[in-house]
Parts: C-alpha cells; sequence; structure tokens
C-alpha cells in the first residue's frame, strides 16, 4: 500500500520535472520570437510549431526518466548489499571465534534437520523415478514386499491366479504388473561359485509398463510370462552389471544357472533402476511363470492359496485412484467367491467370510513398494519433529551471542546513528550479517547432513544395509535454504530490532546494563530478553529430555519383558529345508539326525525344531473350530499356531503347566495331538480342563495333551496371542523351513561353528539360513525402537548441552556486569555461601520457569509418541522427574564457575572499578 | 524529427548535443540554440525531439541533469557531460570524421573504374 503510494508520487514528480524542463524552452522560444518583434499570441504559436508534438515528447522523456530512475534503485540496492555483505564479512571476520562457534551451531542444528529430512525424502516422499509415476496404483500392502502366506485367504497379497483376475477384469488400468519375492536363489556363471543375487519374479509386462527400457540387451517381452517354463532368460540390474559383470556388454546371451536351470541373461535395465521397491536394491528380475521351474519343490503359480504378489496398475487417463479401488475391490472379492473350492484347506465358511470383510488393500503407488517406509514413518515424523526443536534452541542460543554482541557493540551502533545512518538501513545491516551467518551454517549443515543421514542409514540397518538413494536432490536444498532463512527469522531479527532501538543518549555514556538482568531481586522482577531466550531454552529442553527419557524407558520396558522361555540360552538355526525337497520320511529322519547331533555338542542342555521359530520374523495362522464353544466374533475362529518337534517346550525353556510335552512318538502321524498356551486353554476352556478336549485346527480334528505358559515368541510391541502347537511332520504339509532351538547351559553364541559343522556333516548342500542367538534375534526386533531412543538420547543431550551453556554465557555476563554491586554486598557483610546462593538461585530460577512453560508443553505434544510407548504412558511420572533432575543438575554445573567468580569478588577491586 | 527527408543517421543529434556539451554546461534551450546556429539551422527541424535525445542520453549515463537558475533566473534543467560522455563524444568524432571522408572521397571519384 504504502510502496503503491510511493511510486504514484514518484512517477508525479518526475511528470513535474519534465513539464517544467519544457515550460522553460518554450517561454525562452516565445520572449526571443517576441523580442525579434513577433506579437506575444503569435509569438506562442511559433514556439509551439517549431517545438512540434509536445505531448509524445513529454511522454517518451517520462518514460526515459522513470527507466532511468528504476536502474539507478536498483543499482543502489546492490550497492548497499555489496556495502553490507562486505562490512558483514569484516565484522565476522574480525570476531573470528564468536562467528565460528555460531557457524558451528548453526550448521549442526541445520544439518542434523537436513539429515532427517534427506531420510524422509528418501523414504516417504520421493516417487518411483519412472514416466508418470504418478498413475502407479499398487494392489496389496505395499509394506509385504518380502511375505508370502499359505493355505488360507488373504487379500493384503494376491496369489497368481487372483492377480490374473484383476489384471483381465479390472477395466481401470492399461495394465497390471506382479513382482513377488523369491526366496533365495542359487545362481552361477560358467561354473563358477554360486552366489545368491536379490531376486524377484515378475510378470512379463513388468518392465513395459513401467516404462523401463533396457541399458544393454533386451527387457522382457509382455508374452514372456505365457506359460510355465516359456521363457528360461532374466534380466539383470545396472548396478549388478557393474558388481558383478563389470559392465561387460557381452553379458547378453549369457548362459547361467539359477538354482540348477539352464538360464539366458537376456539384457540389463537402465540404469538408476533398481527395482520398484524402496530400501531393497534388486539385482535379478525373472519371468513369474518360471516359478515352478525353479523352485520345483514349492509351486506357486497355479495356487490360490500361495499369496506371494505385490500388483502394480498403471491408471488409464482419466481413471482416478478411487474408481480404481472401488474396480479392484469387486473383482478380488467375487473372484474369491467364485473359487471357494480352490481353499482346500480351509472351511468355506471362513473363506467366504474373508472375501467379504478382509480389507482389500489399494493405495498410490507411485513411491513404489517398502517396508523401510512403513517401518520407519513414524520414528522420522517424530525425530524430525524432535530435531527441529533442537533448531529452534540452537537458535535461541545464536540470538542471545546476538544479543550479546549488539549490546557490546551498542556505542559502534550508536556512533553510526549519530552519523547519520538511516535505522532501517542499520536492521538490514545487521540482518545480512545473520545472513551471512545462517548461508555459512546451511553450507556446514549439507555437510553435516551428507555424512549423517549415511549414519543414521547405518545406524537403522542395525549391522545391515539399506540401500537409499540419499542424494542431496532439489527438495533437500530447498528445505536447508527455507531452514536457514527461518533460522535468521528467528535469531537475527530480535537483536537487529533491538539494536535499531538503541538509544543515542545512553548508547554514548558508554554503559548499558540490559544482558544479565538482576541479580538477586535488586534489579526488579522483568525478564531480560537474554533470560527469556534461555527460559525458552529450557522449556525445549524438557520437551526433548522427557521425550528421550520416555523412549528410552519404552525400549527398557520391551526389552525386559518376561518372555516365558531362556532367552539367554537359546540358538537359533534356520535351514532351508525344503529347497533340498527331502520327500517326508527322509525329512523326519533328516530332523531327528540333525536334532541328535546338536544335542552331542558339548554344553547343549536341549535341543528341538519348528516351523517358525522363534523372533524369526515368520508365523503362521490356523482356524480353529473348539467343540462345546460357541464362536462370539471371527477372532474366535482363528489361532496362531507353529508346528514343532518333539520336547519343545522343554527345549525352549517354557513352562509346562499341564498334561505332557510333545513327544518323538507324535511325529508319526499315529494321532493327531497338540499342545496349547495358557492364552488359548483360559480362553476356550475356562474351566481349567483343557488336556483331553478336542478342536479342529482347518479341517482336522486334534485332542490336548499339554498346555504351557504363555511365550513371547514373535513381537515384545504386544502380549502373547492364544497359540497351540501341532506335531512337525504334520499330515497336511511337513514344513519346508526348519527353526532349530538350541538351548545351551552357557552362552549360545558359543557354539555356532560347532553348529555349523554338524549341519554341513549331515548334508552339505543344506543352506543355513542364520545361526543366531535369541538375544541378537530379540534386538535386532526392537530395532527402530532402539534407533528412535538413541537418537532421541542424542538430541535431548544436545538441547541440554546447548542451553547449558547458553545459562553460562548469560551467568558469567551478569555477574561480570554487577561486580559492582556484588563487591558492595560483600563491602556489606555478604558472606561467600550467600553470594553463590544469589547466582544459583538466580539461575535456578530461569530454569524452573522454563521446566513450569515446558512440561504442559511436553505432555500435550509427547502424547503423539503414544504408539510408539510400550509398557509406560506418555505421563510417565520417572520420565518427568528424570528429565528435571537432569536439567538441575546441568544447571548447578553450568552456573558453578560465575557462581564461584561471583563469590571470590573483592570489594575494593569491585568498588575501584565502578 | 530530425531532417524527416531522411539521409542524416540518427546519432548524428546524440554526437552534437555531446558536442554542444563539451564547453560546460547548458540547458535544453541553449543547446537548441547552439545547434542551430552551429549547422545554419541545416538540420534541427524541430525542437521537440531534442528533449526525448537529452533524456535518453542522460538514461545512458552519458549526461548528468542539475536544476539550477537560468541568466534570467529562472529554474531551468541544466546537462553536464559525464566522463562516459566525453569518451563517447571523442569516440563518434573519429568514427564520424572517417565515414565522412569515405564518402566524399567516394563521391568525388569521376570516372566509373571498373579495376
Amino acid at each position: 500500500m504504502r510502496r503503491a503510494l510511493r511510486l504514484v508520487f514518484r512517477r508525479a514528480h518526475i511528470a513535474d520535472a519534465v513539464d517544467d524542463e519544457l515550460a522553460f524552452h518554450l517561454d525562452m522560444r516565445t520572449q526571443r520570437l517576441i523580442a525579434c518583434g513577433m506579437a506575444p499570441d503569435a509569438a506562442r504559436r511559433e514556439a509551439l510549431r517549431q517545438f512540434g508534438d509536445v505531448e509524445s515528447v513529454r511522454r517518451e522523456c517520462v518514460t526515459f526518466d522513470e527507466e532511468r530512475e528504476r536502474t539507478m534503485r536498483r543499482r543502489n540496492y546492490t550497492e548497499e548489499l555489496r556495502q553490507d555483505l562486505h562490512y558483514a564479512a569484516r565484522t565476522l571476520y574480525r570476531n573470528l571465534g564468536f562467528s565460528f562457534v555460531v557457524v558451528l551451531t548453526l550448521a549442526l542444528g541445520i544439518g542434523a534437520n537436513t539429515a532427517i529430512f534427506t531420510l524422509i525424502d528418501a523414504v516417504l516422499l520421493r516417487q518411483l523415478e519412472v514416466p508418470n509415476a504418478e498413475q502407479l496404483v499398487a494392489i496389496g500392502n505395499p509394506a509385504r514386499v518380502t511375505s508370502m502366506s499359505q493355505g488360507g485367504v488373504r487379500l493384503d497379497l494376491l496369489s497368481y491366479p487372483l492377480y490374473q483376475e484383476v489384471r483381465q477384469h479390472v477395466p481401470m488400468f492399461q495394465g497390471v504388473l506382479a513382482s513377488g519375492r523369491a526366496d533365495r536363489v542359487d545362481l552361477s556363471v560358467a561354473g563358477r561359485a554360486t552366489e545368491h543375487p536379490r531376486a524377484r519374479y515378475v510378470s512379463g509386462n513388468y518392465f513395459h509398463l513401467l516404462g523401463v527400457p533396457a541399458a544393454v540387451g533386451r527387457v522382457f517381452a509382455d508374452d514372456e510370462d505365457r506359460a510355465v517354463g516359456a521363457s528360461p532368460v532374466a534380466v539383470i540390474s545396472y548396478p549388478y552389471w557393474t558388481r558383478r559383470f563389470a559392465n561387460d556388454r557381452a553379458v547378453v546371451g549369457t548362459k547361467i544357472l539359477i538354482n540348477d536351470v539352464p538360464m539366458t541373461i537376456i539384457g540389463v535395465a537402465r540404469e538408476g533402476y533398481a527395482g520398484e521397491i524402496v530400501g531393497v536394491s534388486n539385482d535379478v528380475w525373472l519371468p513369474i511363470t518360471m516359478q515352478p521351474v525353479l523352485n520345483p519343490h514349492e509351486k506357486y503359480v497355479d495356487d490360490w492359496t500361495t499369496s506371494w504378489i505385490l500388483a502394480l496398475g498403471r491408471l488409464r487417463p482419466g481413471a482416478t485412484l478411487a474408481q480404481a479401488h472401488a474396480g479392484v475391490e469387486t473383482i478380488v472379492r467375487q473372484a474369491i467367491l467364485d473359487h471357494v473350492s480352490a481353499f482346500r484347506f480351509s472351511p468355506p465358511a471362513n473363506v467366504l467370510a474373508a472375501a467379504r470383510n478382509d480389507t482389500v488393500w489399494v493405495s498410490s503407488g507411485a513411491r513404489g513398494f517398502s517396508r523401510v517406509r512403513s517401518t520407519f514413518q513414524a520414528p522420522l515424523v517424530i525425530l524430525m519433529a524432535g530435531v527441529a526443536l533442537l533448531l529452534l534452541i540452537v537458535c535461541a542460543n545464536v540470538a542471545n551471542l546476538l544479543l550479546a554482541r549488539s549490546i557490546a557493540r551498542g556505542r559502534e551502533i550508536g556512533v553510526r546513528l549519530a552519523l547519520g545512518a538511516g535505522r532501517a538501513r542499520l536492521v538490514r545491516q545487521l540482518l545480512t550479517e545473520s545472513l551471512v551467518l545462517a548461508l555459512a551454517g546451511a553450507a556446514g549443515g549439507l555437510l553435516v547432513a551428507g555424512w549423517g543421514s549415511r549414519l543414521l542409514v547405518r545406524l537403522a540397518a542395525d549391522g545391515g544395509t539399506i540401500p537409499l538413494d540419499l542424494r542431496l536432490d532439489l527438495p533437500v536444498l530447498a528445505f536447508t535454504l527455507v531452514l536457514s532463512l527461518a533460522a535468521v527469522a528467528i535469531f537475527g531479527l530480535a537483536p537487529a530490532l533491538r539494536a535499531s532501538r538503541v538509544d543515542l543518549a545512553t548508547t554514548m555514556r558508554a554503559n548499558t546494563r540490559a544482558v544479565g538482568g538482576s541479580l538477586g531481586s535488586a534489579g526488579g522482577r522483568r525478564l531480560s530478553p537474554a533470560k527469556l531466550l534461555i527460559t525458552a531454552q529450557v522449556a525445549l529442553s524438557v520437551v526433548l529430555l522427557t521425550g528421550a527419557a520416555l523412549l528410552v524407558r519404552s525400549l527398557r520396558s520391551l526389552e525386559g519383558h518376561p518372555t516365558g522361555l531362556d532367552r539367554d540360552h537359546l540358538l537359533i538355526v534356520e535351514l532351508d529345508i525344503g529347497s533340498r525337497g527331502y520327500p517326508d520320511v527322509r525329512r523326519n529322519a533328516l530332523m531327528q539326525d540333525l536334532a541328535e547331533r546338536f544335542g552331542r555338542i558339548p554344553d547343549v542342555a536341549g535341543v528341538s525344531y519348528s516351523e517358525n521359530g522363534i523372533f524369526s520374523g515368520t508365523e503362521s495362522e490356523s482356524g480353529i473350530a473348539v467343540e462345546g464353544f460357541t464362536p462370539r466374533s471371527a477372532a474366535d475362529s482363528s489361532a496362531a499356531y507353529d508346528q514343532v518337534g518333539p520336547h519343545y517346550a522343554a527345549a525352549i525353556g517354557a513352562r509346562l503347566l499341564q498334561g505332557r510335552d510333545l513327544e518323538a512318538t507324535d511325529n508319526d502321524h499315529t494321532g493327531y495331538v497338540a499342545l496349547v498356551n495358557e492364552s488359548l486353554a483360559r480362553y476356550y476352556y475356562p474351566g481349567g480342563n483343557a488336556v483331553g478336549q478336542w478342536f479342529r485346527s482347518d479341517t482336522t480334528r486334534v485332542q490336548i495333551v499339554g498346555v504351557i505358559g504363555d511365550v513371547t515368541d514373535h513381537t515384545l510391541r504386544a502380549a502373547p496371542v492364544r497359540r497351540y502347537y501341532m506335531p512337525f511332520l504334520h499330515p497336511l504339509g511337513a514344513p519346508t523351513i526348519a527353526h532349530f532351538e538350541i538351548r545351551t547351559a552357557g552362552d549360545p553364541a558359543r557354539i555356532g561353528p560347532e553348529v555349523r559343522r554338524v549341519v554341513t556333516a549331515v548334508d552339505a548342500q543344506l543352506p543355513i539360513d542364520g545361526i543366531d542367538p535369541l538375544t541378537s534375534l530379540m534386538r535386532a526386533s526392537v530395532r527402530e525402537e532402539r534407533l528412535l531412543a538413541r537418537l532421541a538420547t542424542g538430541f535431548g543431550l544436545g538441547a541440554l548441552l546447548l542451553a547449558a551453556i547458553g545459562l553460562y554465557g548469560v551467568m558469567t555476563y551478569a555477574v561480570t556486569r554487577r561486580t559492582g554491586e556484588i563487591g558492595l554486598r560483600v563491602a556489606l557483610g555478604a558472606q561467600r555461601p550467600g553470594v553463590i546462593g544469589l547466582v544459583v538461585g538466580d539461575a535456578l530460577r530461569v530454569v524452573l520457569l522454563g521446566f513450569v512453560v515446558g512440561l504442559p508443553v511436553a505432555l500435550g505434544t509427547l502424547r503423539l509418541l503414544g504408539s510408539q510407548l510400550h509398557g509406560i504412558g506418555a505421563t510417565d511420572p520417572i520420565s518427568i522427574v528424570a528429565a528435571l533432575s537432569v536439567l538441575i543438575v546441568s544447571a548447578l554445573v553450568a552456573v558453578l564457575l560465575p557462581a564461584l567468580r561471583a563469590s571470590r569478588v573483592s570489594p575494593i577491586v569491585a568498588l575501584r572499578e565502578e | 524529427m530530425l531532417d524527416p527527408d531522411g539521409g542524416v543517421v540518427r546519432g548524428t543529434l546524440d554526437v552534437l548535443i555531446l558536442k554542444a556539451l563539451s564547453w560546460g554546461p547548458r540547458h535544453g534551450y541553449a543547446v537548441a540554440e547552439w545547434i542551430a546556429r552551429a549547422t545554419d539551422r541545416e538540420l534541427l527541424v524541430e525542437e521537440g525531439p531534442l528533449y526525448t535525445a537529452l533524456h535518453r542520453l542522460e538514461k545512458k549515463g552519458w549526461l548528468t541533469g542539475e536544476w539550477g537558475l537560468s541568466d534570467n533566473n529562472r529554474r531551468a534543467k541544466f546537462y553536464v557531460l559525464s566522463p562516459s560522455g566525453r569518451r563517447q563524444l571523442r569516440a563518434e568524432m573519429t568514427s564520424w570524421e572517417r565515414y565522412a571522408r569515405a564518402v566524399s572521397r567516394a563521391l568525388a571519384i569521376t570516372t566509373a573504374a571498373t579495376a
């Protein structure tokens, strides 16, 4: 508004000047003509005639003048900016120590934010780098990238026949591709050693539909999946081509063996494409119809009961996600209803219920699939909030430093004002200084971020790797820039405005007393700006520290949770027995043989085995119908289950509450028996008479022979669920994966090498998928919580350190300012403890005020942690007390030096200085 | 504008203005008078375009304008040649002389030489 007025005004000013100039000319000419003897009227007319078109000349002149003025203003502005920058650089250089500290803290603050944001960008925000990624629609739960489910109906993953239905019958899609896990593949090139690249089975249209061309050779043709076994070909990824084949173009046409089947590499996908799964870099793509050929013991392709596929549809132009969702939902439900009999292991009623009620997963596929996304979404958002708070604290600290300096520079500013510097110009000058600091901080921050985000991923991967693309791309750079400008606004504005209000008369007297504020009651009740900033810092620290305390206590509570088994003495050995295709009888012999040999290893106290293992990441659920019990809800008709070997309960250290453990004879297919856990026994048999009762597991009738105590065997985050255990060699299907549970007297990790030797001795080809102490599997299962707790603690301590430094600075300054007053008090008989008490009391008041302000904020915001907390509430008093104690102790440490200095003030020296 | 019949390059007026100011500050009317006298009123047909040219040259930075008092004690805008204007004048004079010499030489030839 004001700007517009000024423009109008300026334009009028220019036009007036031109008018004056032209009028002068015409007057002069007229007078000259009159002097030559013309009549005044005629002279005027003649002057105008000689001049020509006055109006158009006037217009042109005004235009030129306006343009000139604009250029000049711009030049002035850039000139001033150059001066300001030069001046800022000189001032900052002259105070190198100060500048270094400010830039360093800003770099850390901004860098931490950028690091977290880089991860958020890579994991949560970035789209797949394929043409028109926004058209993609994910079908299935995008987090279940390596899942497989057999036996029942699942709608969060697709079976191959179900995928075919969606592909053929949902009209909103141009095409639908399938991508399914490929377990472990054995790949060997030209007789060299076998390796295990990451592989996925994909539909023939995979590359064409995504729009991913070949870098070398060709990608799959659309009909590559036309029939089982039709196309023994593979496409490899660019990184794998580089890593394994040194970018040799002759790789096209190379014969390889995959799981001992001859295949041919036909091409390399374009550079930069490593699959549709964020956080997993795929090496080899195989046509989905090769699955039954490459895994002859586990044929998934024609099976409705094996759900293992995630699908991506590409929307037709004009179709919406909502329409696609409705379309997929209709087709999926109808397809299952049309094929109820295909689910031969499930009672038809269960199939119908699932087909009608289970969730059909359809969501945007623009960002691909990802397990890390769902795992790390909440932690990342929490970390972002935490690190933003940290930056606020950093800003407060920098503001305090600048404030202190602007007071120290009060004289200089006063002089400049006296010499006629405009206040607006002065504010701009000081803001330029802040801007230079912030940009230097941002540059440092980018360095910190590049390093920090990699460190974060390493921490998050917990010993493994998560291949994330951590580029500092445009969104990240923009984020950093915005962040540093916001920081300038926060920390630069207050000191600049304050400085511009400097009162000429008082500053020239060279004595300002503003920073420290009161010591004791003398100076009055008002908080100085510096103390206000410290209060804010303390308040923010309370939020961070309490949050950290909550997360740490939650992690403790998770890890210390009673598990009902001998957690410290179990070794879990995962064997892929299915890949060797042992027939049932030989499999039984194999398991017995292995169990006996493991049992002979010194230090071993017990051995058993199970399908799912303990904390292995696989879990089974089955339909259950208890005789004499009427289900009240769908949940009553299913329970977790496992298939276990003889003496399972004894081997894992579970308590046998009633009846007996499973025996070797139970594996003989003679009787159908089961162990149940306490939860299941209590739920279905409240009378406590579970042993001897019968129930149906899917379609099989089994009798309960024993009840064992609840075991926390798959997740620490939830209470144990109802579970039953059937013999390992159950007639309905022998497991293809076996986990041996080996209990030792001492450290279970020590027998690892011996276990490996035993397995090799029994069958040198038997793949060992893992040998891990249970404790490390359990630790890995809470790695997100641990990461969060660790980082939150780091942020909390960082906040604490900054607040303590700020407090130290302000109190030191206050003591220096008040040397005279303290000297006077000492002269009047104040004792050393009294003086120390004065300073400490002053500091503690600030800390307590900050706590009082921060606590409600903490209680309000930390409720958002809710779902991340286990075993404690968001208002856990112990965490709050811990945060307060840490704060007070740090505050005491921070004021120790200033207080001691105050107590040593000699009245004579102090009064002389005054 | 300048010589509506054409024939004289547009820059002529610019160089004349620069020349008029080479002896010191003048206001627009004085510049017009000097050009009229110096060219026997051959070139400047209308006076208006002179002002457009003055403001254009001011924008280019060759002149600076200052308000002052004229001989008859009236407020008038005086133009001063800036250092860059002086350099421009020297450059234009050299190129004008070379150009004029070349053209006159060409026009002075009486036989059509074909060698």
